[in-house]
């Protein structure tokens, strides 16, 4: 488990296996909704994550193991459907409050 | 606090991972360059002799392309993925041994040898490095490159070559066998699901494209490129979740419908049958049906379709082959919607829409091991 407070997150960077297509989708939808806050939304092949400079690492269920593997000490969201998750919003949302965001 | 799902390992075991992995390593070194594979598809759709707009002197670049730029790229890049720019070209050097120790194009051997000879150079960087003087660096970085390049090009030249290509002419006959009894449709038995659990960049540029590769460059066209890029299938799933689906997931099925069908990411319709895994039983008829028109109407692509949107498929559709393609992706469409609308339908009086929305929530807990 690994814990990150909303005012520390600069960078989020959203995975997918290939690193150009679901997650580039994913990251300028996420972008847009973190405008304000200043935070720099940017895409990466799970395999490469270690590489990728980030505050926070958002992927998806089904390769969510191989990001752990990747990254074990960020902190790692998981979400289930590329458009309309309910966990990107509530992350959207924690991170507009300034809550501290674990993924515990 | 905010809690969130942890990245547990509940639903995804070690296995499954690994597959996904190797998977996912083979389509980092062919991914990156789809835009050549493109360039070169769009030549041989246009250019050679049965293409739109024949010509012979453009049609002389299709050859030289398919055999020696697309597989230096992949073994350019299988070495970056290990090595930086020095495995870089340490695995472009050694892919020009496996290229003219055969007469296929090397996707395979260039998957192989790009990533080993970086690995190699890895190790003896890591050798030479302590002991190098001061002053030394660039010529001893240099040759210890050129060294290695040498010897790793004459080993895929005597071993990785000729292996291979055994190997790709084995899995050729294969699939030549599976054609010629109309067997080929059952490939989307294993397919499609596996597609689900994201391994479709594993299958498409890891297994179906360098057989497809090597198919079209004899033939001029592939079958082999069509069996897991077809967006038919996931197009029919996702209008019968718009129609039929639970109210939950209804209403983000149209935008998912544009990006998967046009924009050509599949991975958005995955979700839907995660959530409700018997509806895979429709993208499984759907994809036996779309390659069983693929094959009774003898229609091919000249290149994989990346990513697979139908826009993507009619430009590497060559010429005379568009009506087979596009009745076999609405045959696929349909009969994935029918079948699918049955199962929602049906599995509707089991369970009502709160039930859904708790056995979702429910089965979040479960996958993450709380």
């Amino acid at each position: 488990m690994a814990s990150v407070s909303a005012s520390d997150i600069k960078q989020i960077v959203v995975a997918c296996e290939a690193g150009m297509g679901s997650s580039v989708m994913v990251a300028r939808a996420l972008a847009k909704q973190l405008k304000a806050q200043g935070i720099a939304v940017t895409h990466s092949p799970v395999n490469q994550l270690a590489e990728e400079p980030h505050d926070l690492v958002l992927v998806h269920r089904g390769l969510s193991a191989r990001a752990k593997q990747a990254v074990p000490d960020s902190v790692v969201i998981i979400f289930d459907m590329f458009l309309g998750d309910l966990n990107i919003a509530r992350l959207v949302g924690a991170i507009q409050n300034g809550d501290v965001i674990s993924d515990g | 606090m905010s809690e969130f799902i942890s990245a547990g390992v509940g639903d995804q075991k070690g296995f499954r991972a690994g597959v996904q992995k190797l998977g996912g390593n083979l389509a980092g070194m062919v991914i990156p360059n789809i835009g050549a594979f493109i360039a070169w598809g769009l030549l041989t759709a246009l250019f050679i002799p049965t293409g739109w707009l024949p010509n012979e002197n453009f049609s002389s670049m299709v050859g030289p392309m398919i055999l020696n730029l697309l597989p230096i790229l992949i073994g350019y890049t299988g070495g970056r993925i290990v090595h930086g720019q020095r495995g870089a070209v340490i695995g472009s050097i050694a892919t020009v041994g496996v290229i003219v120790g055969t007469d296929i194009p090397m996707f395979l051997g260039a998957m192989i040898i790009g990533p080993l000879m970086a690995w190699i150079l890895k190790y003896i960087d890591k050798v030479l490095d302590p002991i190098t003087p001061p002053g030394f660096e660039m010529l001893i970085g240099n040759f210890s490159l050129g060294i290695a390049g040498m010897l790793g090009a004459m080993l895929g030249y005597l071993g990785i070559g000729p292996i291979v290509s055994g190997i790709t002419t084995f899995l050729g006959n294969g699939v030549g066998w599976l054609v010629d009894n109309s067997l080929l449709p059952l490939a989307s038995l294993l397919i499609e699901p596996a597609k689900i659990l994201f391994m479709n960049n594993a299958i498409n540029f890891g297994v179906l494209a360098p057989l497809g590769v090597v198919d079209a460059e004899a033939t001029g066209k592939s079958i082999m490129f069509m069996l897991e890029t077809n967006p038919g299938p996931g197009l029919g799933l996702l209008v019968a979740f718009w129609l039929a689906g639970p109210k939950l997931l209804r209403g983000s099925a149209p935008g998912a419908i544009i990006i998967h069908f046009l924009g050509g990411i599949h991975e958005i319709y995955f979700p839907y049958v995660l959530l409700k895994p018997q509806v895979v039983l429709g993208v499984i008829a759907g994809g036996m049906v779309g390659v069983a028109t693929f094959m009774v109407t003898g229609v091919g692509l000249v290149s994989t379709p990346s990513p697979g949107s139908i826009f993507a498929y009619m430009a590497v559709t060559p010429a005379g082959n568009h009506l087979g393609v596009l009745l076999g992706i609405a045959l696929s469409a349909a009969t994935s919607f029918v079948v699918t609308w049955f199962i929602l339908r049906l599995s509707k009086g089991d369970a009502s829409e709160a039930d859904l929305q708790e056995a979702k929530d429910r089965s979040k807990e479960m996958k993450a091991g709380k």
